[in-house]
């Protein structure tokens, strides 16, 4: 608990520090520019919604993220998982003729499936032959992509379809809105329920006291009985499933289509998310709000305060650095 | 008495609300081995780290006279290097920007002769047995040549042959004037080797002996602050076998089973004594079902097949003390409640609907923690900050805490102290009384002469010898544990 205030702390000083240097160099006045990036990011309503949006968007693959960490597994495979469970939406939405009711938790199911079944391909080399899963899901993320681009390209491909992209869902494949008026949908909740499931999950299940005893401690989790190979098995695919999941709100609640350019790296910033969330589920949320407001801030800044995008793009990979460098130190330390 | 090479004057050290050093002065002269003895959680070993500078005391002063050594309790080599490595770790010879290997390997072969402590420099640490690991922790001190060298359990991990050639080399190191300061619980080598004797009790000196005008009776009732508890009494008679081993085989190399048969009966303790590395370790595993072997084991009659897992195994009533209960039994970074639950967490009453019922886990802990005199006695405690001899309760505690049909027992009293090893002992006859199969593997002959009712020699693979308890030839047992 204090371990993760101090983390969320931590994640701030670099946030403002850095920026604020950063923009200092681009010869912009940080506070013209976090002034911009706040404004920007929950200046009304409709901005607001927007951030919710981002956050929502972070915080799927940042909690498939979370589970594998506690497992002991890196997934940095998320961005595929996103684009596969987007593309398995976007084909589904359009080719099932079902009304909402059904509909929409079919689709959602098999954006999951197909999300996991990438997560779950990484977690059956780990287990099979002892792949390592941070290359195996880092070139998987490729695969996906091209996977997905050949699929809806090719046998998938559908009249009026562009080149990247599947046709418009019909209405009943599209998830609620929340707030009237934006784009911010109902996945805003079902995230936010997720979260408070997997934290029940890690804390209090048979299920996820194996996860974290095989994450923490993986031989004296083998001689109590935990079979390692079944939980990396099980933690990757089902990181890949709530990845998938994410991709596919995108494509139901935002997108209304799928598109092969559907994320602009959620599956690598959430691994940031995860980490400042320090893998608890109910302060990852908190983590992804932070980072929703760099995300969809970024924007504002730029055409208001003449300070580049990608100032925030520096600090989010700063952010990963000082984080997961700190937090290899401490297992140095532990172990 | 010779001028103090380490004078430690009125240091305390408060973790928390705990006081684990509480007022103390201490001089080690140069040339003198002075034993520092005491409890589990008594302070020796943070006493130890404070004098090494390794953490900083609350109050008081610590002057030495040189540079001050620590080999520590649990390793601290970096496994992924090699020997030499770790020896020279930040004093590497170079030749312009390169390590110059050459020099390297022969310093370590010079320092290894010198001090009669023999290792292959190129050896990689992680594949090493835990004896030679101590060896290559204690070349790492002593290639910085320490005025004071400070000893934290040095021969917990030693096979009975090896402690006579380690503290060779310590008296060596104290005739050249070093002073060493040995944290341990093994009055027996207290007794043998050291010149004076400190006791700690609860962060206090409570008493100081000239060894040779004390006994380790004295030494024992000042730590313990009283009499040892006696061990349980015997009472069951041991009836038929309930686990045969026939012809078992495993792994390959130093260290492999080559045919081993054995039986272990309903109330009864089976001792196999032995030099490390002779089988002992994969003898567990394969009992555990955690390596892979050939031949066969029945318990109750019923096979025990090698694709059998842990968990299946664990089910049968199989309870398992492992060599290494930092890697193998505990989860470092969780507390003592989540910890007692590992092995248990499918088994009801600990698991409802696949929940774990934390009410149920707590008072588990909790009759584990006073059954075993765990300290501090908190359940919400994290294991990793717990001293080693308090780990090591928590790992028998958990496996002693309910009927079992076996028990497996890995040098069950490493690293605890007196007071605490008889109480260990006691539960294991107990479980012996209540009908269970106790095998217990040790390297200290005293513990398996105190415990078993029957005792098998292993010496390569094999077992060597079987003694009933009635007609135990120490010297015979001696002679088969190093192959005679």
């Amino acid at each position: 608990m204090q371990r993760t205030l101090r983390d969320l702390l931590i994640a701030l000083v670099v946030v403002f520090g850095v920026g604020s240097a950063a923009m200092l160099i681009a010869h912009a006045s940080p506070i013209a520019g976090f002034g911009a990036l706040l404004d920007g990011a929950l200046g009304n309503a409709s901005e607001f919604a927007e951030t919710l949006l981002q956050t929502t968007a972070l915080l799927f693959p940042a909690l498939g993220i979370a589970l594998a960490f506690r497992a002991g597994l890196f997934n940095i495979g998320a961005e595929g998982q996103i684009v596969l469970g987007g593309m398995t939406a976007g084909i589904l939405g359009v080719a099932l003729p079902l009304p909402g009711l059904v509909l929409i938790p079919l689709v959602l199911a098999g954006a999951a499936c197909a999300g996991g079944l990438w997560g779950g391909l990484a977690g059956f080399l780990k287990a099979r032959f002892g792949a390592n899963e941070v290359i195996s899901t880092l070139m998987l993320n490729t695969v996906a992509l091209l996977l997905a681009t050949y699929l809806i390209g090719g046998p998938f491909k559908q009249p009026g379809a562009g080149a990247s992209e599947t046709p418009q869902l019909p209405a009943a494949a599209w998830l609620p809105v929340l707030i009237p008026n934006t784009r911010l949908s109902v996945s805003f909740l079902l995230a936010l329920l997720l979260a408070g499931a997997l934290w029940y999950v890690f804390g209090r299940t048979v299920f996820g006291y194996e996860l974290r005893a095989a994450g923490e401690a993986p031989e004296a989790a083998r001689r109590a009985g935990i079979d390692l190979g079944r939980t990396a098995l099980t933690a990757m695919t089902l990181s890949g499933a709530i990845a998938g999941l994410g991709g596919a709100t995108i494509v139901m609640g935002v997108l209304h289509r799928f598109n092969t350019g559907l994320s602009p790296g959620y599956g690598f910033i959430a691994i940031a998310v995860a980490l400042v969330g320090n893998l608890d589920p109910l302060f990852i949320i908190l983590a992804a709000f932070g980072f929703g407001i760099l995300q969809s801030g970024s924007i504002a800044m730029q055409a208001e305060a003449n300070v580049p995008r990608d100032v925030v793009t520096l600090i989010e990979g700063l952010v990963i650095i000082a984080l997961a460098g700190r937090r290899f130190v401490a297992q140095r330390r532990t172990s | 008495m010779a001028e103090a090479a380490l004078r430690l004057r009125g240091i305390r050290k408060h973790f928390g609300s705990v006081s684990a050093v509480d007022g103390v002065d201490l001089d080690v002269a140069a040339g003198e081995i002075h034993a520092l003895v005491g409890e589990n959680g008594a302070g020796k070993s943070t006493l130890a780290a404070i004098a090494y500078g390794a953490v900083k005391p609350d109050a008081g002063t610590i002057e030495a006279v040189g540079t001050v050594g620590l080999v520590h309790q649990h390793f601290a080599l970096i496994e992924r290097l090699r020997v030499w490595e770790n020896i020279l770790l930040g004093r590497e010879p170079r030749a312009g920007l390169r390590i110059d290997r050459g020099r390297a390997r022969a310093i370590v072969g010079e320092l290894s002769t010198r001090h009669g402590l023999a290792v292959d420099p190129d050896a990689v640490v992680e594949t090493l047995p835990i004896g030679i690991k101590q060896r290559v922790e204690l070349l790492r001190e002593l290639v910085r040549e320490p005025a004071v060298l400070l000893l934290d359990e040095p021969t917990a991990a030693l096979a009975p042959s090896e402690i006579g050639a380690f503290f060779a080399t310590v008296q060596q190191l104290a005739a050249r004037g070093t002073a060493v300061l040995i944290v341990t619980h093994k009055l027996a080598e207290v007794m043998d080797y050291s010149q004076s004797v400190t006791v700690m009790r609860a962060g206090k000196i409570v008493a100081a002996f000239r060894t040779a005008q004390t006994s380790a009776d004295a030494i024992a009732r000042a730590m313990v602050g009283g009499d040892v508890p006696p061990l349980a009494a015997r009472t069951a008679t041991t009836s038929a076998a309930r686990l045969s081993v026939r012809d078992l085989c495993a792994g390959s190399g130093a260290g492999a089973l080559a045919g081993v048969s054995l039986s272990v009966g309903s109330g009864e303790i089976v001792g196999i004594a032995g030099i490390e590395g002779n089988g002992q370790s994969l003898l567990a595993d394969a009992i555990a079902g955690v390596a892979d072997y050939s031949g066969e084991i029945v318990l109750d009659g019923r096979p025990l097949p090698p694709a059998l897992g842990p968990a299946q195994r664990i089910a049968r009533g199989i309870r398992i003390i492992p060599q290494d209960r930092r890697h193998e039994a505990l989860v470092l970074g969780w507390n003592i409640v989540d910890n007692v639950a590992l092995g248990r967490q499918r088994n009801p009453p600990l698991q409802h609907g696949g929940t774990i019922d934390r009410a149920a886990t707590r008072r588990f802990a909790t009759g584990v923690i006073e059954r075993f005199d765990v300290r501090p006695p908190n359940p919400s405690a994290i294991v990793g900050a717990l001293s080693g001899g308090n780990q090591q309760k928590i790992v028998v505690g958990r496996a002693l805490a309910d009927e079992s049909t076996l028990v497996v027992a890995y040098q069950p009293t490493r690293g605890i102290d007196i007071g605490a090893a008889a109480l260990v002992g006691s539960r294991l006859i107990e479980a012996r009384n209540a009908g269970a199969a106790v095998l217990l593997i040790s390297f200290e002959l005293d513990e398996i002469f105190a415990l078993a009712d029957r005792i098998y020699v292993m010496f390569g693979g094999k077992l060597v010898g079987e003694f009933a308890r009635s007609s135990i030839d120490r010297g015979r047992i001696g002679a088969l544990m190093a192959g005679g």
